[in-house]
């Protein structure tokens, strides 16, 4: 965009020129840029957006969602649902849409206006009719498209981001759902187990075999398995009700099927290969930061060649405070270079611009080390989740097999034989938790490249083995 | 040089090893080995002074050469495997292809010369258990001799002069050599065989181990809590039936190389301890008995005329000793109702089946069990399980066996009127003391408020 160039003596035929030819290459979209939203989330998340705008928007968007809870949920049909249904997405696209709206206006000139005013003093009416045009205004209608073109792109990235996120959101939230749902029904077999020891330990001390303290015993840990249980249990619940946000849904379609076990390890992991560079050009934030320095710069170029346009001040300017909606806004003046010239002005502006290019670079590097990480905890409990599914798991099935055994051939008693089915779930359940953190994992990872980054993983320094892990 | 693999009947599993040098294979008499755990009986000796044989339950006697009027035996101490009973073999080390190794048998006054050759990993020695004999060859490593190291060869050399019963076993690392399964026997007939003549004399070595089910080699560092109990290395159903001729004069002679002593018990006929490791007991000192105990290290040889037919058991009494192995720590379930919580217990362990509410008697079930390792109890009787391991086996009498055959008869067929039989009239009154205790202990009343809790048999509901 070239500096504007600015006659004061323009004629209104060419004013006018000028007012229709920026008007012509503003005009509102009919989805409120869902559509350059959804060409920047599909190559991420393998998605678009819909942006609810009418209730035939709304019937259709309901319509699939049924349609997709019809079946169990898959990773991408929670997904699909999450991007369709979940009203904080919907409203970040509605707020595209102010965005967008707030552009186009910016590209038109307010309409012409009478005013009339009567004032009254002593015994004297004057009547002051006026004829008002904004001339003002008409002057800055290409500085305030630029500007509010560039917001409207940052908008439309940001409403991407967002997509991405909440799709990572609810991946995580789905492999957690299902995982506590697979560990309480393992925690329920504990329990299964635990109660048919206690049941035993009665019995044998009723007939007069067993002490108190030994059935005192089996009925403890009975006891424990309970209260496990009940935290499993709990898990399970808290994870749906996770999911079920992320989804929106409510009333009967809370009642949304999972399946019953998680998705099998891919066969081999991904190689780290150019992940970095991919993250390069595929992160959102990196690409909000670099837009930014490309509008500063602009603002700088304007800056330089006006000098009393006072852009900056207040061009980039949106806060949001919680609690309240965003405030967004421009302010425009004119001042008459009387006594600045605009120094100083020009000295802000290429500081500002260097503030977003090492805001930038910051940002490179802080996503460059997080892609890393990311890889890493991907591996790693890829890693992980093999050993268990390759190693534990077999391993612990043997055990069992062994034990069983050893009970046919009185070597074993049928309390060793509990005591080893317990520890066996226990083993089942840790593959289980390592399969969950694997397909977090590689959630994370993907965020890594293709969002904002993911939530950056705590390194988990012991599985937990009997208690049910902690939401994450 | 005198081989004597000829002789024996039915002894396919001899084989000569090559066990020595080429260099000294000149001046040694043939090792021969013996890799079956079947009973071998001996033939009548081929040379030197005549004698009865013994027959070695499950063994066998070692053949050896005359030189210069000089018994020559070689043994060689390696490791072998030993079947314990049909599907179990352990990784044992022995003499001569078997543990226990082989029967020596020589005659009062004989000279004997023994080559042990040592191929086990670690140095050896053998002690000849109850011999008199010079010091240096008593075979106690540090104490009268170097141990034999691997790969070597050392020569015992001394007069048998004691008739009687004894046993060989290591002095070296005995606590590991022993418990691996390292002893033999060691019979010195009197020089007139007509004294104490026997019709048949049976002999074998009592020996315990510690193996894991599903493992191969013995602990060898368990104290007491061994879980195999064996006749000369095999455990019932895998022992030998011994078999005599209604009438004939009948010795059995057994040494305990356990850490344990041994009740041993003959149903259907009272012997008497004619002979201990110390020689031959006295007729007037000796007692009618149907179970003699043998402490460790000790040897009896008891005897009695086999007048009575049929299939008799002969076994350690400690009841413990006539299993097979077992888990100490299984809690008595008798009694135990196990129908809902077996329900349970079936949704997680789908194979799972409820056992012991009645005991624990597993009656005919044939449950999968650990690889390498025997039922607590197995073998079937003419009338089903005999419900016995370990230290069990059978004494067969029949009229009609030949003299000198060694062969099973089969099972006994019981005359009539002679086998127990079911009731199935009313059942007779019960007769019961009103005045337990008499005058000087009354017997306390029972107390009302106990709660008895008394299984009856209920038949087999509980499978
Ligand atoms: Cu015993």
């Amino acid at each position: 965009m070239k500096p504007i160039v600015f006659t004061p003596l323009l004629k209104t035929s060419s004013l006018l020129l000028a007012v229709s030819v920026l008007a012509g290459c503003s005009t509102l979209s009919n989805d409120g840029g869902a559509s350059d939203v959804s060409k920047l989330t599909q190559p991420r998340i393998g998605f678009g957006v819909t942006g609810e705008r009418t209730d035939s928007d709304a019937q259709a968007s309901s319509a699939q969602v049924s349609k997709l809870l019809a079946a169990p949920l898959t990773p991408d049909s929670a997904v699909q649902i999450a991007l369709l249904n979940n009203r904080g997405l919907q409203a970040s696209l509605a707020e595209l849409g102010v965005s967008e709206a707030d552009f186009v206006q910016a590209g038109r000139m307010r309409n012409p206006g009478f005013s009339f005013s009567r004032m009254r003093g002593g015994d004297e009416v004057e009547i002051e009719r006026s004829v008002m045009f904004d001339l003002i205004g008409l002057l800055t209608i290409p500085l305030r498209s630029t500007i509010e073109q560039g917001r409207f792109e940052q908008a439309k990235i940001t409403a991407a981001s967002e997509a991405v996120r909440l799709a990572g959101e609810t991946r995580r939230a789905y492999f957690s759902a299902v995982a506590a749902a697979q560990t309480e029904k393992f925690m329920s077999q504990v329990v299964t187990s635990a109660e048919a020891g206690a049941q035993l330990a009665q019995e044998q001390a009723k007939v007069g075999n067993w002490s108190k303290l030994d059935r005192a015993r089996e009925q403890a840990f009975y006891a424990e398995a309970t209260t496990q249980y009940a935290r499993a249990r709990h898990a399970a619940t808290a994870t749906r009700e996770q999911l079920a946000r992320l989804l929106g849904l409510w009333g009967s379609n809370v009642n949304y099927k999972i399946p019953d076990r998680l998705p099998d390890l891919p066969q081999k992991p991904n190689e780290p290969g150019a992940l970095e560079a991919l993250a390069m050009e595929q992160r959102l934030d990196i690409q909000i930061a670099k837009r930014d320095v490309d509008a500063t710069a602009r603002s700088l170029g304007l800056t330089n060649a006006t000098g009393f346009i006072n852009v900056l001040d207040a061009g980039y300017a949106n806060k949001s405070t919680t609690g309240a909606p965003r405030e967004n806004g421009y302010e425009i003046s004119l001042e008459l270079p009387i006594f600045d010239w605009g120094g100083a002005r020009r000295a802000r502006a290429k500081a500002t611009y260097m503030l977003s290019v090492n805001r930038t670079a910051d940002a490179a590097v802080r996503a460059r080390s997080e892609v890393r990480e990311a890889y890493s905890a991907y591996r790693t409990t890829y890693d992980v989740a093999k050993h268990y599914r390759d190693q534990v798991v077999p391993l612990r099935k043997q055990i069992s097999e062994e034990v069983l055994l050893r009970y046919n051939g009185m070597l074993a008693s049928v309390f060793e034989l509990l005591a080893d089915s317990r520890d066996q779930i226990t083993s089942v359940n840790g593959a289980i938790e390592a399969q969950r953190d694997f397909w977090i994992a590689e959630t994370e990872l993907q965020a890594a490249i293709n969002g904002s980054g993911g939530a950056v993983s705590q390194p988990t320094v012991a599985a937990s083995s009997s208690a049910p892990a902690a939401e994450h | 040089m005198v081989s004597r693999r000829d002789l024996f009947t039915g002894a396919a599993a001899l084989v000569g090893a090559g066990v020595v040098s080429r260099v000294g294979a000149a001046s040694l008499p043939e090792a021969v080995i013996m890799q079956s755990a079947a009973t071998q009986v001996p033939p009548p000796p081929p040379n030197g002074r005549p004698y009865n044989p013994v027959v070695t339950l499950n063994g066998w006697s070692l053949p050896w050469r005359m030189n210069n009027g000089v018994k020559e035996f070689h043994l060689v101490a390696e490791p072998v495997v030993r079947e314990f009973a049909p599907g179990m073999k352990a990784n044992l080390w022995g003499y001569n292809g078997a543990s226990p190794g082989p029967t020596i048998e020589v005659v009062e006054g004989d000279r004997v010369r023994i080559f042990v050759t040592n191929r086990l990993p670690e140095h050896t020695s053998i002690h000849w258990h109850g011999q008199p004999l010079p010091n240096g060859m008593d075979g106690v490593t540090g104490l009268t001799q170097k141990g034999i190291q691997p790969g070597k060869t050392m020569v015992y050399e001394f007069e048998a002069k004691r008739p009687g019963t004894f046993m060989y076993h290591p002095h070296a690392d005995e606590m590991v050599q022993m418990a691996m399964g390292m002893m033999g026997f060691w019979v010195t007939h009197p020089k007139n065989p007509n004294f104490m003549k026997v019709d048949r004399d049976y002999v074998f070595l009592l020996g315990s181990y510690d193996i894991e089910p599903g493992s191969f080699v013995p602990k060898t560092s368990t104290m007491l809590d061994f879980n195999l109990f064996t006749f000369n290395s095999r455990v019932f159903p895998g022992i030998d039936t011994m078999v005599a001729r209604q009438g004939e004069r009948v010795r059995i002679r057994f040494g305990n190389l356990t850490m344990t002593n041994h009740p041993i018990h003959l149903h259907g006929h009272e012997f008497e301890v004619t002979g201990t490791d110390g020689g031959w007991t006295r007729p007037e000192s000796r007692w009618p008995e149907v179970t003699v105990d043998v402490g460790v290290g000790q040897m009896r040889a008891i005897e009695f005329v086999a007048n009575n037919p049929g299939d008799w058991a002969f076994h350690c009494h400690k009841s413990h000793h006539t299993m097979n192995a077992m888990g100490h720590d299984v809690p008595t379930m008798i009694g135990v109702s196990q129908r809902d919580a077996a329900k349970k217990i079936s949704s997680i362990i789908p194979d799972y089946m409820a056992m012991g509410s009645t005991g624990g008697s597993m009656g005919e079930m044939e449950m999968p069990l650990p690889e390498n390792t025997l039922p607590m109890m197995g073998g079937q009787g003419p009338f089903g399980g005999v419900e016995m391991g370990g230290m069990f086996t059978v004494m067969k009498v029949r009229k009609d066996q030949k003299r000198g055959d060694y062969s099973d008869p089969g099972w006994y067929k019981h005359p009539a009127g002679t086998l127990a039989y079911e009731w199935n009239g009313a059942p007779p009154e019960a007769v019961r003391s009103t005045s337990a205790g008499g005058q000087s202990m009354p017997g306390p009343k029972p107390a009302q408020n106990v709660e008895f809790n008394v299984r009856k048999p209920s038949g087999h509901s509980g499978h």
